[in-house]
């Protein structure tokens, strides 16, 4: 489906400078659940806003969308302000917030689509074709005069995002699109969300699942208390994040004299499984010869050396438990690869 | 555009009501077993001698006190239920401003409940065997500015329920508030000219229980119908977009 482009000459179809939120507390300060926020997503990218529970991100998606006025700075939607012109910047977005919320549940699949499209100005014959193959491409095709209500969990999220996609908007926001969702379902969403991102469209997704932020998304902003932590291309994190530690099975357990010759040329060894396994940090291609020459020294049999993986859950974590800023990601990366 | 946002919002409203149709009956029914409680109340407790004339205000009056809840209560409903569904914070992200999509909501509402109104007045009439005058085209004249009025209490209790979500014991009994506008003659209490809808409920009753029609009403009457029409939907829309405003200030919309 052609994305129509609005004229703007930023790359970025949804920029965001210095948001701020505070929420007033009777008697007490003010929470600030969003404070100073920046980025941008590239048109045509998927971006994932990350952070933990009460970080800010539900506000910042609020703010975004129109539905939180935010205290201080700026909003644009494909060169749109959208502070100042919310009506037109809604033109170029479109959102799926958390949970099924966003369907009515007394109305069919074809219903739903028709009534949120007529909300937008546009009539029922211009919808009509693009709604039915919209619900052939997402798999409801059998299921369009069929209640939302009677729709499964997953069918309800299709259709959600069926909806947001059938506005043909240059921007998506979705929120948690695959919470709550089977793993072939889940497996759908994100196949549809990279279709969308071929398509053209800008995707900002809101999700606490890493797998699906690894596996669809190209850029994360990472938001914990307000702050930015970190705004970076996922490979760059992984990279920065990077195990360089290995696993090592030994035959037999490590005796008290094995296990000290090894702390000397490896201080940050740990030793697990009663002796049986070791971590070590082989951060050059020379220290991999030196701890096999330490164990055939000490006549250490050796069963298996595997790399360990590093899962952006992990990196997530690191970023979310120290990071402050954008800036400080690399070197706190650096710290990173030596806290388990 | 405006044409297709309210199409679609009739067109929900119709939808749903046969949907819920068993709602949409037992609301009808309730509402006709009051009128034969009231009924009764006037045929034992009235003037046997103004008896006739009795029945055709209490016609008029349920009539009008039905209209009148299902006008003003209905986007308030709507708001709270949204709120609940979590639809309400969909219809504010619409390129279209969320009171105009909530209007045609009402222009709906409104729509359906005067045919459903039309209805129950046949069945009233059938039931004591007594017919009013029914003079369409004024009524019709009568009805739009009184509608306006009515829509513009319907967005202040909507602006309520935008803020404060939870309204409905206040929806409850504002009815009885309705009972009084329907019901008291603008003869006993000239003050109530100033009050919304009341100028027109009068002047519906006037033609519907004596047949007065546009040879009896004067330039005045029109004015005061219409200036009050006007001045009461637009208060009301003013009070809808200030609660909106904080309910976005606050973050409020999506909260129940």
């Amino acid at each position: 489906m052609p994305i129509p482009h609005a004229a703007t000459t930023t790359a970025d179809a949804l920029r965001v400078g210095d948001l701020r939120k505070a929420y007033p507390r009777r008697g007490a300060p003010p929470v600030h659940a969003v404070d100073g926020v920046s980025f941008g997503a590239e048109r045509g990218r998927v971006v994932g806003l990350l952070g933990p529970n009460g970080a800010g991100k539900t506000t910042t998606i609020k703010m975004v969308c129109g539905l939180v006025r935010p205290d201080g700075g700026t909003i644009e939607v494909c060169g749109v302000d959208a502070r100042r012109r919310p009506r037109h910047a809604a033109r170029h977005l479109a959102a799926v917030l958390e949970g099924n919320r966003n369907l009515y549940w007394r109305l069919t699949a074809r219903e739903n689509l028709r009534y949120f499209m007529g909300n937008r100005g546009r009539s029922p014959r211009e919808v009509a074709a693009a709604a039915d193959a919209l619900l052939e491409r997402f798999d409801l095709g059998e299921k369009r005069d069929t209640l939302v209500a009677d729709l499964s969990r997953g069918m309800q999220q299709k259709l959600a995002i069926a909806v947001a996609v059938l506005a043909g908007t240059e921007v998506l926001l979705l929120d948690e699109p695959t919470l709550g969702l089977d793993v072939h379902t889940a497996d759908e969403v994100r196949r549809l969300v990279r279709e969308l991102a071929d398509e053209g469209r800008t995707v900002l997704l809101s999700s606490h699942d890493m797998a699906v932020v690894q596996d669809v998304c190209e850029r994360v902003v990472v938001i914990a208390h307000g702050r930015l932590v970190a705004d970076e291309r996922v490979a760059t994190l992984l990279d920065l994040f990077a195990s360089r530690a290995y696993d090592a099975r030994l035959g037999a357990p490590l005796s008290g004299d094995q296990e000290a010759e090894l702390r000397r040329a490896f201080p940050l060894l740990v030793v697990n499984d009663g002796g049986r396994s070791v971590r070590v940090d082989l951060p050059h291609g020379d220290d991999l010869y030196r701890f096999i020459d330490v164990l055939r020294r000490e006549r250490t049999p050796l069963e298996s050396l595997d790399r360990v993986a590093v899962r952006f859950e992990e990196v997530f974590r690191h970023l979310v438990r120290g990071g402050s800023d954008a800036q400080g990601t690399h070197a706190f990366a650096q710290e990173a690869r030596y806290v388990d | 555009m405006w044409t297709n946002v309210l199409r679609a919002n009739v067109a929900k409203v119709v939808i749903e009501l046969r949907r819920y149709l068993p709602n949409t009956i037992s609301m009808f029914v309730t509402f006709y077993v009051i009128f034969l409680a009231m009924l009764l109340g006037v045929t034992v407790v009235g003037d046997p001698a103004a008896m006739d004339q009795n029945v055709r205000f209490l016609l008029v009056g349920n009539a009008v006190w039905f209209l009148l809840l299902g006008g003003i209560n209905s986007i308030g409903w709507e708001v709270t239920t949204e709120a609940t569904r979590g639809t309400l914070e969909q219809l504010h992200m619409s390129p279209v401003a969320a009171r105009w999509i909530l209007l045609a909501r009402l222009v709906g509402n409104l729509a359906t409940n005067l045919a459903i109104v039309g209805l129950m007045l046949l069945a009233s009439m059938a039931t004591t065997r007594t017919w009013l005058a029914v003079d369409l085209p004024f009524l019709a004249a009568v009805l739009v500015p009184m509608l306006l009025a009515v829509a513009g209490l319907a967005f202040a209790v909507a602006g309520l329920a935008v803020v404060y979500k939870q309204v409905q014991a206040m929806l409850q009994i504002s009815q009885f508030v309705f009972l009084a506008m329907a019901f008291v003659p603008l003869a006993t209490a000239p003050w109530l000219e100033l009050a919304p809808a009341v100028k027109g409920i009068d002047m519906l009753r006037a033609s519907l229980v004596d047949g007065a029609g546009f040879a009896a009403t004067g330039p005045l009457d029109w004015l005061s119908l219409l200036l009050n029409g006007a001045a009461y939907f637009a208060l009301g829309i003013l009070a809808y977009a200030a609660a909106e405003r904080r309910a976005i200030a606050r973050g409020l919309l999506g909260r129940y």
